[in-house]
């Protein structure tokens, strides 16, 4: 919210030496932030307002004007360059405009003087808005009209209220009585109660707004809905002459961001911000029936409000209504059929409060956030409508003219009451951490404006309607805390209780687990990237394959469709930033991010896991220059996934264990539904051993995917669940003192039969020598080796953890896993 | 001169032959392989040495014999210490060699690829370390929440204009239930973590949030890391402590603080927290525009609302929590001023801060 420095001053006496600067560093530190302070019309001196009594265009220059202007005492002729020069028309009626004179200085600092402008001498400038430090418009020249009351010859600052400073203040959502000015100079007297700064007193005498015009009757006012409307409260005004606002209120408007109507209109505006609660002036004339109906709108209900929009309504939407038609969405918007315009003369002002809870309902469905419904919805005083009533009405009468015809009418089926609250200073201490007097506590309260009285060692408190936000005791305390000055809280660090060993939080198995993910993608030379976990359609698509039936989670309000649905999966995002980083001109990228991925479940929540995966494309370390035999190929790819399943506690095994538990995985071909985004022919899926689900998928990208983000080389890719199993901690196992003997068994085999199979039959022959198996070269060149076939040479490990083997027992324990394997597959043994 | 000594004479000269060819072979053998092979052709088993001593001694009469084995012994001694000595030269002149071979060192080494954790990883890390120093426990919970942990319980009823100070994402809920939410602040590990336990309470949250908002200082996605104390007698002092012990700990020694009253629904005094500038010291520079302070966190003594929805007796215990936002955190300490880069996945930033 904007205020104004001049307004706030003539609300308050404000010892001279306190700056706006001083307030506004006091205000930011007790819960009123304000964001900027604005000098508006500052270091303007001398600049008058002359009349115009003649223009010609300049005889050089097609864009300028000749203007005779009259200061009071003399005509004297000034060179402008705007294109809005007006039209004299007889002296005393005609427009005025402001005329920096030789001398005179401008909020840029600039000094005038007499300069030539294209041959013709002219003394001093014609100002537009900017120039004058008003704004920032510099469209034309300020033109202002004898109704504006500036007398010709006026010093315009004095008369524009000028020099103003302008606080942008950030009020929370529990502060709507600092929505307006008298708010916000409550606040300052509050916190400058022991500078001097005091209260001015002001008093609106109804009496005198009545005039001498005819009196009829008060306006005719229902409510059918006191729920929403608990109170409604309306003055009569009659003989009003809608025009423009003097310029005084015009820029104070303008400088607080309102936009100047009409005198009226621009009078509940002035009374919104200086009361904070919004009014709305009808043209009472135009009220059918001239009366005004509280309701709810009925079904099918439609109407269409000032800014010219139809608003279909809902049944819970609160709407003032004349006797055929709604003329306005209760505290949020007029309508446009009862509006006050050029020909009004008899105006129904609307001084009501609202329930928060039937306005913002509707102006979040409306999607109309405007003044009156933003103050409405935080909260405004029912007990404070007359006296802003009045204060409107006497704006009116002031601007507009007209007089009060009736008495006012108002509509309180249920009064609302004001809190009365305890206090205990004992708790505010405690809660604090801060020793303040029960004396000082009440001093706070009372410098908000709150009753206080001592009762025992507790305060009772009663607080007026226009603080909705203090409910309970612990408003109390911060509102102590804020007026007394939070910065005397001390530092103190809490008494830690020792409490036998929590049980890990929910979640914090798969937490610490993927936190060791990316520790091992690290060390595995992977960098870490994190994305969105809003994703397109099209990339969930790409993830689960065409034919996949699942379907992700919609975001119902995303910000745009490429952040539409959550992720179920990281890879598509991964391989996107793999073609960006790749256009960046890097050539050898290693990505890799852990982050939650998203399924609808059936249950209240979705489920969410979390996943590990990688992208990865160019090469191995290389010496210089990387060599087509550098290139990373998928058995990197494997061998990191082999690294980081070992990491995560899985083990893994080269076939389907027997006896598999919840931690044991295996490695077999993935098929394309499994792994969509892989090439057919090299695409492999981690299996629990237990249960069957594939945990996770690796290889390399498949020749479409590749092609359509234009990737220059073989890519390479793994995306695996991250554990939610506790790591369990290995016990140490020493090294055995007695060596190891290696054999190496060679032999030709049919070509399809996998490495794993043999691998997985070899140490399952239950050799209890026989302590690894290594595959050494897997060997299958033409004329070598027969069509169809292959060689595999293997390395078998045998010791023991007793003795030194003997050549003949090795011997033994080989040909009995050579016999072993040879019943299980037609190996034909090389010699 | 008697027969024996010419017998003698004739052995010595064998000897001496056999001994200087040997020692030309040995000369000749340019490796230990080879020179073994030499070895074994004059001084071992099969030996020429040993041969012709054998011959020596079967031609030998009964009393020479003994004179003819001590010739061969002091010959085969001999022909060790040359072997010997020549496989020391060998293996010196090996040595050489290598110590003789030079590379450029200025040669580029091999790149190996060094990988490296987000930086928002590395100072979530030291986040949750620090307050672990202060006794604080790591709790998650989900990101997609109910409408009762996100808001409700956390004081926010439906139709709160509190709810706008978080533009929130929707989801829809399980049929005839409550829409669900993209969590907006990581305060619903608070209100899991008291329902499921009960004081004393210590607990530091980090995690993903989500808000409708996308700018060079806002993303639709950051995360938050927050923390909750709830015992008897927590007092607003105890947070201005903690807070000041994790600001001195991750800014500086020389960072100070302020607390600024301002409001949370979910606590109650609530307040904002500034840092000293820590690039102008406070003197007022762009980045605090010119007060000398920097926003770092929201904090404050948890609302009674907040007790009672989760159960606890809101005389008996009092408790604070705090939150921030890690970006925030990385941000101000590396002089980072686009929040979007954190998400872009560049390696050319994340390479920065391996």
């Amino acid at each position: 919210m904007k205020v104004s420095w001049n307004w706030l001053c003539e609300l308050l006496d404000i010892p001279s030496g306190l700056t706006p600067q001083t307030v506004a560093a006091r205000l930011s530190v007790s819960g009123v932030a304000v964001d900027a302070i604005h000098p508006i019309g500052k270091g303007l001196h001398g600049a008058i307002v002359a009349e115009v009594r003649a223009k010609r265009p300049h005889p050089k220059a097609d864009k300028l004007t000749l203007v005779d202007v009259f200061d009071g005492n003399e005509v004297t002729q000034v060179v402008c360059g705007a294109p809005n020069v007006p039209s004299p028309t007889e002296p005393g009626t005609s427009p005025r405009v402001v005329w920096a004179k030789p001398g005179a200085q401008l909020p840029s600092g600039m000094t005038l003087s007499a300069r030539e402008v294209r041959g013709i001498l002219s003394p001093g400038m014609l100002c537009a808005e900017d120039e004058l430090g008003l704004s920032e418009d510099h469209a034309g020249i300020l033109i202002l009209q004898p109704s504006d009351g500036i007398a010709i010859g006026a010093d315009f600052a004095q008369a524009a209220g000028l020099p103003d400073w302008v606080l942008e203040l950030d009020i929370t959502p529990n502060r709507p009585d600092l929505l307006g000015h008298i708010g916000v100079a409550r606040e300052i007297a509050a916190l400058f109660r022991h500078e001097g700064v005091t209260w001015k007193a002001s008093s609106i005498d109804v009496s005198a707004l009545k005039g001498s015009g005819p009196q009829t009757t008060p306006a005719s006012i229902s409510i059918e809905d006191a729920s929403g409307c608990p109170r409604y409260f309306a003055h009569r005004l009659s003989g009003v002459t809608v025009g423009p606002s003097p310029l005084f209120y015009r820029l104070r408007l303008q400088r607080l961001g309102v936009r100047a109507l009409s005198n009226v209109v621009d009078a509940t505006n002035l009374a919104l911000l200086l009361h904070g609660h919004p009014l709305h002036a009808f043209d009472f004339g135009k009220l059918g029936g001239q009366k005004i109906v509280v309701r709810r709108a009925n079904a099918g209900e439609k109407m269409k409000t000032l800014d010219g929009q139809d608003r279909e309504l809902a049944t819970s939407d609160l709407l003032i209504a004349d006797a055929e038609q709604a003329v306005a969405i209760a505290g949020v918007m007029g309508g446009l059929s009862s509006e006050v315009s050029e020909a009004t003369t008899e105006v129904l002002l609307e001084c009501a409060y609202f329930a928060p809870a039937s306005i913002r309902p509707t102006a979040r469905r409306l999607k109309l956030h405007t003044e009156a419904s933003h103050r409405f919805e935080r909260g405004t005083d029912p007990n404070g409508l007359p006296a802003i009533a009045d204060s409107c009405a006497a704006l009116i009468v002031k601007l507009a003219g007209g007089y009060l015809s009736s008495q006012p009418t108002d509509v309180y089926p249920r009064p609302i009451a004001t809190q009365k609250l305890t206090l205990r200073p004992a708790r505010t201490c405690a809660i604090l951490g801060l020793d303040i007097s029960t004396q000082a506590q009440s001093e706070c309260l009372e410098a908000l404006g709150l009753t206080v009285r001592i009762d025992g060692k507790n305060l009772l408190v009663e607080v007026p309607t226009n603080r909705p936000d203090l409910t309970r005791e612990i408003d109390l305390i911060e509102e102590v805390a804020r007026i007394y000055g939070i910065h005397n809280i001390p530092a103190t660090l809490p008494k830690l209780a020792m409490t036998a060993s929590q049980p890990l939080h929910h979640g914090m198995t798969r937490y610490r687990n993927a936190d060791r993910a990316r520790q091992l993608c690290a060390s595995l030379g992977l960098l870490e990237v994190m994305q969105f976990s809003m994703t397109s359609p099209e990339r969930v698509r790409t993830g689960e394959g065409r034919a996949s039936t699942t379907a992700p989670l919609p975001i119902d309000n995303p910000l745009r469709e490429e952040l539409s649905v959550l992720r179920t999966k990281l890879l598509p995002g991964l391989v996107g930033l793999l073609s960006q980083n790749l256009s960046h001109g890097l050539s050898d990228v290693r990505l890799f991010e852990v982050g939650e991925v998203f399924q609808p479940s059936g249950q209240q929540l979705p489920t969410e896991k979390t996943h590990v995966a990688a992208v990865l494309c160019g090469h191995r370390d290389y010496f210089l220059k990387p060599t087509s035999s550098d290139a990373l190929d998928f058995y990197d790819v494997k061998g990191l996934v082999e690294q980081l399943v070992s990491g995560l506690g899985l083990s893994l095994s080269w076939q389907k264990p027997e006896q598999a538990s919840a931690s044991s995985v295996f490695v077999r071909v993935a098929t394309s539904d499994e792994a969509p985004m892989l090439h057919p022919g090299a695409a492999a899926a981690v299996v629990s051993a237990s249960s069957g689900a594939v945990v996770g998928t690796f290889g390399e990208l498949h020749p479409d995917l590749r092609a359509s983000l234009d990737l220059p080389s073989a890519a390479f890719a793994f995306e695996l669940e991250v554990p939610d199993l506790p790591i369990v901690k290995p016990a140490y196992v020493p090294a055995s003192r007695f060596p190891a003997v290696s054999r190496d068994l060679s032999f030709f085999i049919q070509s399809e039969i996998e490495a794993a199979s043999l691998l997985g039959t070899m140490q399952a022959s239950a050799e209890p020598l026989l302590r690894g198996v290594t595959l050494l070269e897997d060997y299958r060149q033409a004329g070598h080796v027969e069509a169809g076939k292959k060689a595999l040479l293997f390395s078998l490990t045998y010791r023991s953890d007793e003795r030194t083997l003997t050549d003949e027992e090795v011997q033994k324990a080989h040909q009995r896993v050579v016999d072993h394997l040879g019943k299980a597959f037609p190996i034909q043994l090389r010699q | 001169m008697n027969q024996s000594d010419s017998h003698a004479g004739e052995l010595a000269r064998l000897f001496d032959e056999s001994l200087s060819r040997y020692q030309a072979a040995l000369a000749e053998a340019k490796d230990e392989p080879a020179l073994r092979v030499v070895h074994a052709r004059f001084a071992g088993k099969e030996g020429e040495i040993r041969k012709r001593l054998a011959d020596a001694l079967k031609a030998a009469p009964g009393p020479d014999k003994r004179a003819v084995g001590q010739a061969g012994n002091t010959v085969l001694q001999k022909a060790e210490e040359l072997f010997a000595s020549r496989l020391r030269e060998l293996h010196e002149l090996k040595r050489q060699a290598e110590l003789a071979r030079k590379l450029d060192v200025t040669l580029p080494g091999r790149p190996h690829k060094l990988g490296g954790l987000h930086l928002l990883t590395q100072v979530r890390l030291e986040l949750e370390g620090i307050f672990a120093e202060l006794g604080f426990q790591v709790a998650t919970g989900p990101q997609v929440e109910t409408d009762f942990h996100n808001f409700e319980a956390l004081a926010m009823p439906k139709d709160h204009p509190a709810r706008d100070m978080q533009d929130t994402f929707y989801l829809r809920g399980a049929p005839g239930e409550d829409p669900l939410v993209l969590r907006t602040h990581t305060s619903p590990v608070q209100i899991r973590t008291m329902l499921a336990q009960k004081p004393p309470v210590r607990i530091i949250s980090p995690g993903k949030v989500y808000r409708k908002d996308d700018d060079p200082t806002h993303s639709p996605m950051f995360q938050q890391i927050e923390g909750l104390c709830v015992d008897e007698g927590i007092t607003m002092a105890d947070l201005k402590g903690t807070l000041l012990y994790f600001v001195k700990r991750f800014f500086g020694a020389d960072v100070g603080l302020r607390l600024r009253p301002s409001f949370f629904p979910f606590t109650e005094p609530s307040a904002e927290v500034d840092i000293e500038c820590i690039f102008c010291k406070g003197s007022g520079c762009r980045t605090c525009k010119g007060s000398g302070y920097i926003e770092i966190l929201g904090c404050g003594m948890v609302d009674p609302e907040v007790f009672r929805h989760v159960g606890y007796d809101s005389e008996k215990y009092s408790g604070f929590a705090f939150g921030t936002g890690i970006e925030r955190m990385a941000m101000l300490r590396y002089g980072i001023s686009d929040l979007r880069l954190f998400f872009a996945g560049d390696a050319r930033f994340t390479e920065q801060f391996r």
